[in-house]
């Protein structure tokens, strides 16, 4: 039996066309993928079935009878949950308060709330998930961004929802996190539930799904049953030609240079470092790799003096560093795992987003701006790296997921910054741009800059990687360097 | 419709919301000109007390703009500008001399201002938690200097040593020079970027190098300077001080940059022009229910509406309907 059907769905965002004429439906016990390049409208149509905005036009049915929720929390009680790729928490209270945030009329008892049960019953939904590692009482804030998107699983199933919408959520996840999201999956299937799941990673989505219908700017392009399910032809339909060139780089035997650009000693941070040392040489692309919580974020922003260490030291071209103004002045950039929080301010254009790290490159005399200058500056990064946009004057907000990262890039070449830390670059970016960020950090590479890769996916890592260090309780575990032999395996091994 | 007529539609539309709070400045005056016409009012006598009325607001207001922009706010403002105005009197009453009774209220301005920043910068608090302990303070400090210096309820300088400067185009002087001032840090500075990144998104303000201290520093420093300004004109303006003075100053800020359409959050939407143009729409809008006579109550309930109305167009531009993708 059908459970979702979307039928000639239209929905626009001022010039954009987001939905054209969008039509598919899932069935009972079934994981439907929809996959697609970033702003193909994946997550604006499940959005819509699950009540957070409204279509232009069109119509949708559940379970065979017209369906329009008013709200998310609408939909969710009627059966429909969605996890959303952004972050869908309250930082400032407490996991319990987050998990039954529009329930609290459920624990009154008289004039008060009765924060005993509703913790114990918020417990019991995240131990009904796995997530039991996680406590109830915790402030939410005090939490990871794994953890944070746990709380949000355990919030919708809490509702024990019919249909379950995945929409980007495992890339952000560990493989614990992953397995918590797919035993769902599974279960949900297996009691003739609905999953819509929605995922850049050709491979997971390829092995989860059931079914796979294709988006491309805002078009349904074709669906795929499970045995015809092949992965050329799958990126074909969704960027609409043949995905040219490699896709990681295929180097093998070139070294990287002999100059040490960065030297950590002894670094050791709070349960997340222990005694951490290596080195980055000029022209490496340096994979630091390891379980979500193996320490290696923290190294990110250690490394790029955001976080303080407890002991050890880090220099950078044999000097100390100790601000991010110093690192940045030693042409050291950060793009962060959490996008649009630590990477990107959404609220702003691009231009002010590309600007802001490379103020002293343009400015005269080092403080004077002139309006020239700055839009020459932003407009270099806006063609280098081909950012589909109105103009720099567009918000960031406005744009998709990898645009925003495309941006992010932006501000760091802009100011031609020798040393790169990138977490987890490509987390929720399609193929396409993905492709394209690993040219560029190749490219990066042959002129003789330094980066070193944060990354959870163990493709990426051998793919790109001159080396591997494989973290694991905040240490290193393993050396690995670049060889066509180097398999998943052999990383996974020293991870766990 | 093609996709490049709706992008110069949605452009427009941008357009005019930028200029939507310029467009009701406008309005109200065309609607003052109308009323006044209609009821031979003596228009330039009119205009003359309009801006007389609205100078201060706008000079002080002007440089709050750095403070908001931040994404903070300074309760303070008003009773800053009383305890430097009462201590520019004090100083002219020593040494009578104008330029060392501005000198007195720019100096002791900006080092209240700087206080606040530099105590919350040093006790890494929330500034405007320092400027509400910086309101008991200057309030306790007011009784205090009125107390030890005064006929014990008032300070006075005599109207005849500020009667000289007491005239609009003085006024104006002053305030289009500070408002030049803070227009090329708003604009043209590292300064005025920096604040607005940092207003919108702190965290990754300080992951782009950004000093909230030092930001938060320089703001309160060009503010402290529109406060000692705003004291000068206040004492040239009525030169018998009391506790009361410049009382309804600080509501008079917020109202007036709201007004002018600065987002109560700060970031990337805050406007320096916002002051000037919300404290004159304010100050036209009085006007107008004034000659409508409208009595006090029912025109302070109008203005109330219009402060929600302006706040919540301003909250929902339509930007947010957009969803990330």
């Amino acid at each position: 039996m059908k459970t979702v059907e979307i039928r000639n769905m239209n929905k626009r965002f001022g010039s954009t066309i987001a939905l054209n004429n969008v039509s598919f439906e899932a069935y009972e016990g079934e994981i439907l993928g929809l996959i697609g390049e970033n702003g193909s409208g994946k997550s604006t149509a499940t959005s819509i079935y699950a009540g957070m905005q409204k279509c232009d036009s069109g119509e949708m049915l559940f379970m065979g009878t017209p369906w329009n929720p008013s709200s998310m929390n609408d939909a969710l009680k009627k059966g429909v949950g969605m996890i959303v790729q952004e972050n869908g928490t309250v930082p400032g209270v407490s996991v319990a308060e987050n998990i039954f945030l529009s329930e609290s009329q459920r624990f009154k008892k008289g004039p008060f709330v009765d924060r005993k049960r509703m913790i114990n019953e918020a417990q019991t939904a995240l131990n009904q998930i796995g997530a039991d590692h996680i406590s109830a009482s915790q402030v939410t804030a005090m939490l990871d961004f794994q953890d944070r998107k746990l709380i949000e699983i355990a919030k919708v199933m809490a509702n024990n929802p019919k249909v379950l919408v995945v929409d980007e959520t495992t890339t952000a996840l560990s493989q614990k996190g992953r397995d918590i999201i797919y035993a769902i999956m599974e279960k949900m299937k297996k009691e003739n539930g609905t999953v819509i799941f929605i995922s850049h990673d050709l491979d997971e989505i390829m092995h989860v799904c059931d079914r796979l219908t294709v988006l491309r700017d805002g078009s349904i392009i074709t669906t795929f049953k499970k045995a015809e399910f092949d992965e050329d032809a799958i990126k074909t339909s969704m960027i609409g030609r043949e995905l040219s060139g490699s896709y990681y780089r295929d180097d093998y035997g070139d070294p990287a240079g002999e100059e040490v650009v960065l030297k950590a000693e002894n670094l050791c941070h709070t349960n997340q470092l222990d005694h951490f040392s290596f080195e980055l040489h000029k022209g490496e692309i340096l994979g630091i790799g390891g379980l979500s919580h193996c320490g290696m974020h923290t190294l990110g922003k250690v490394l790029f003096a955001a976080e303080k260490c407890e002991s050890g030291e880090f220099t950078v071209y044999g000097k100390k560093v100790n601000t991010i103004a110093e690192a940045m002045k030693m042409q050291m950039g950060y793009v962060a795992k959490d996008r649009d929080t630590e990477s990107l301010n959404t609220e702003a254009s691009i231009k002010d987003n590309i600007a802001i790290a490379g103020l002293d490159k343009f400015a005269v005399s080092g403080f004077l701006i002139l309006p020239g200058n700055e839009k020459k500056y932003v407009q270099k990064q806006i063609d280098g790296l081909s950012i589909k946009c109105t103009g720099a004057d567009q918000y960031v907000s406005a744009l998709s997921g990898g645009n925003k990262q495309k941006v992010a890039f932006g501000k760091w070449l802009g100011r031609e910054s020798e040393i790169l830390i990138l977490d987890c670059p490509t987390r929720g970016v399609d193929i396409g741009v993905k492709q394209a960020m690993y040219q560029l950090m190749y490219q990066m590479r042959q002129e003789g800059k330094s980066i070193l890769l944060i990354s959870e996916e163990m493709a990426e890592l051998i793919g790109m990687s001159d080396r591997i260090l494989v973290m694991k309780d905040g240490a290193l575990k393993k050396e690995l360097f670049r060889s066509r032999k180097l398999s998943e395996a052999d990383v996974i091994q020293y991870m766990i | 419709m093609d996709n490049e007529k709706i992008l110069k539609r949605e452009k427009l539309r941008r357009m005019l919301f930028s200029f939507a709070p310029a467009a009701g400045l406008v309005i109200l005056f065309a609607l003052f000109m109308a009323f006044a016409i209609a009821q031979d009012i003596n228009i330039p006598y009119s205009l003359k007390n309009i801006l007389n009325q609205s100078v201060i607001v706008i000079v002080v207001a002007t440089g709050a703009i750095f403070i908001y922009t931040l994404g903070s706010f300074d309760i303070s403002l008003g009773a800053n500008m009383c305890v430097s105005a009462l201590i520019g009197a004090m100083v002219y009453g020593r040494t009578e001399s104008l330029v060392m009774m501005l000198g007195a209220c720019i100096a002791s301005a900006v080092i209240i201002s700087l206080t606040c920043s530099v105590l919350a910068s040093v006790f890494n608090l929330p500034v405007f938690v320092t400027t509400i302990a910086m309101l008991s303070l200057l309030n306790a400090a007011v009784l205090m200097l009125i107390g030890a210096n005064g006929t014990g309820d008032i300070i006075q300088v005599p109207a005849e040593a500020v009667s000289s400067i007491n005239t609009i185009q003085f006024k104006l002087f002053v305030l289009l020079a500070y408002l030049a001032v803070c227009v090329f840090a708003f604009s043209f500075l590292k300064l005025g970027r920096q604040e607005k990144f940092m207003g919108g998104n702190p965290v990754c303000a300080a992951l782009s190098g950004l000093n909230n201290s030092k930001l938060a520093i320089c703001a309160f420093a060009l503010a402290g300077l529109g406060v000692g300004l705003g004291a000068f004109l206040t004492i040239t303006y009525a030169p018998t001080l009391s506790r009361n003075t410049a009382g309804s100053v600080g509501m008079d800020v917020i109202i007036s940059i709201v007004f002018g359409g600065m987002p109560v959050s700060g970031g990337a939407r805050s406007r320096i022009y916002s002051a000037s143009i919300g404290a004159l729409s304010m100050t036209l809008l009085s006007q107008i229910m004034l000659m409508m006579n409208l009595n006090s109550g029912i025109s302070q309930m109008v203005k109330a509406v219009i402060f929600l109305l302006v706040v919540f167009i301003s909250m929902n531009d339509g930007r947010k309907t957009i969803l990330p993708r």
